[in-house]
């Protein structure tokens, strides 16, 4: 399937199984642009680029095991009789 | 921009700077004679947007189907208005049985939507940063040097 593909023009199907993992060039790409208005100095500019990424996708990746732990195990508590 | 500025000098408005800035992102700092803060910016749109067109190909952009997360993307200028009309022009004409392997589907057409309307509303908080960013206050390279130049 991805033979055929053709970039830009055709979407990207082979990574609809993976689709999650596309927060990370995301985020960086955010970071990249907020922290280059927010920094005063390039000597630490990448460094607080890669600490956001950090910070987002670790917040993210938290609040997804939090709400999944409470579908999982809360919900079927509170739905006993 | 930083509001803990030491210096007290008045902040003027960019008009020029705006248009540009919506025009092409990153240009309008370097326009205000921020060129490394610009030349950055620049390259993390242009990811944003690429990433965006690779992922959801050119129907991640669609003013008609897509109507609210198109005001999003357009902030990012030119650049989304072209991808819409390549769209428009290329896709959206075709027969349903031709468009099927051109139009993204579940969570590509999301994720291709979503960065490029990232970058968008990004570029959205870039042109409110130009209004009131101070002429040549880029970025310092090394650190302490605007403290050593102060003392100088």
């Amino acid at each position: 399937m991805t033979l055929a593909w053709i970039p830009f023009l055709e979407p990207l199907n082979a990574i609809q199984p993976t689709w999650y993992l596309l927060l990370l060039p995301l985020v960086l790409g955010i970071a990249i642009i907020y922290r280059a208005i927010r920094e005063e100095n390039y000597a630490v500019y990448w460094r607080s680029v890669a600490i956001m990424t950090g910070q987002v996708v670790f917040g993210i990746v938290a609040i997804a095991i939090a709400l999944g732990l409470f579908v999982q195990l809360v919900i079927p508590i509170l739905n006993q009789p | 921009m930083k509001s803990n500025h030491t210096n007290q000098e008045p902040v003027s408005f960019n008009g020029a700077a705006i248009v540009l800035a919506w025009l092409f992102p990153g240009v309008g700092h370097i326009s205000i004679g921020q060129k490394r803060r610009g030349l950055l910016i620049m390259s993390g749109m242009l990811f944003l947007v690429l990433c965006g067109v690779l992922v959801g190909g050119i129907d991640a952009v669609d003013h008609k189907n897509d109507g609210l997360w198109f005001i999003a993307q357009v902030w990012c200028g030119p650049i989304v208005i072209a991808v819409d009309l390549l769209n428009q022009a290329l896709i959206a004409p075709l027969p349903v049985d031709e468009k099927a392997t051109l139009v993204g589907l579940s969570h590509v057409n999301e994720m291709g939507t979503l960065f490029i309307a990232m970058a968008g509303l990004m570029n959205f908080v870039i042109i409110l940063d130009v209004i009131q960013a101070k002429k040549g206050d880029d970025f310092e390279l090394r650190s302490g040097s605007k403290e050593r130049r102060a003392q100088q």
